[in-house]
């Protein structure tokens, strides 16, 4: 699938909805997103295909479908484009493309919203200058990064790749 | 997301007024009892706040946020 025809041609062929995976080996995001969307690949087996399309091997389909940066993640139905998002998505949002690969409707956004992201950056953000000017206070710092930290969390990669081995050792540890 | 029970202004008057708070018992501004006090009862609004989530507002039946 190195050039845009026959990523166009293959498109027409496919008959299930889809989702397509660009990606490449050295990207580190990429492979942080992998074991999530092996996942809910296995999720909606048998309803949605997934592509994976290495951009270093298809800088062509890149620039014709104007992707800039990877990971990318697109939802196709009828061979039309229904959604896209770029970044290393957690699975709440990997999940909502799959629905609207089967729906060709746009995913509703999941996890935080954008008031309340910047509610949690501005009061981490204050915390930690308030903390440095007074002396600094390692309670007020701590604290401060970790109110940032609860603001960002769903967009770090280092998270989405512990956070489900964290969860499965307390899955474990329970049972 | 159904639980928030706090408007948007409520949720910014509480993380200021922790951040306010936790900054005059951490920093020593405020010493002795009120600053001790300070120190702990900063993180309650700070948390409500920021959760947007008041459990004294179910006790009482009452909401500052109508759309939920």
């Amino acid at each position: 699938m190195a050039t845009i025809e026959e990523f166009n041609l293959k498109l027409k062929d496919q008959q299930r909805p889809l989702v397509v995976d660009f990606w490449a080996p050295w990207c580190m995001p990429c492979r942080a997103m992998e074991p999530t969307l092996k996942r809910v690949e296995q999720q909606y087996e048998g309803t949605v295909d997934v592509w994976r399309v290495n951009a270093d091997e298809a800088p062509e389909v890149m620039k014709a479908l104007k992707i800039y940066g990877i990971p990318t993640t697109a939802a196709y139905r009828d061979g039309q484009e229904v959604a896209r998002r770029t970044g290393a998505l957690p699975q709440a949002e990997l999940e909502g493309l799959f629905e609207a690969a089967l729906t060709g409707e746009k995913p509703l956004r999941k996890g935080l919203s954008a008031n309340e992201r910047i509610l949690r950056l501005v009061a981490g953000l204050l915390l930690v200058a308030f903390g440095w000017a007074a002396g600094p206070s390692w309670v007020l710092l701590a604290l401060g990064g970790v109110i940032i930290f609860s603001g960002v969390y769903d967009r770090c990669p280092l998270w989405q790749a512990v956070a489900p081995r964290v969860a499965k050792l307390f899955q474990g540890a329970s049972q | 997301m159904s639980f928030v029970n706090e408007a948007s202004w409520d949720r910014i008057v509480r993380v200021v007024l922790g951040i306010v708070l936790l900054y005059l018992g951490w920093a020593g501004v405020v010493t002795g009892g009120w600053g001790t006090f300070f120190k702990f009862v900063g993180f309650v609004p700070l948390l409500t706040g920021l959760v947007g989530f008041c459990p004294l507002y179910t006790l009482l039946k009452f909401r500052t946020n109508k759309t939920g």
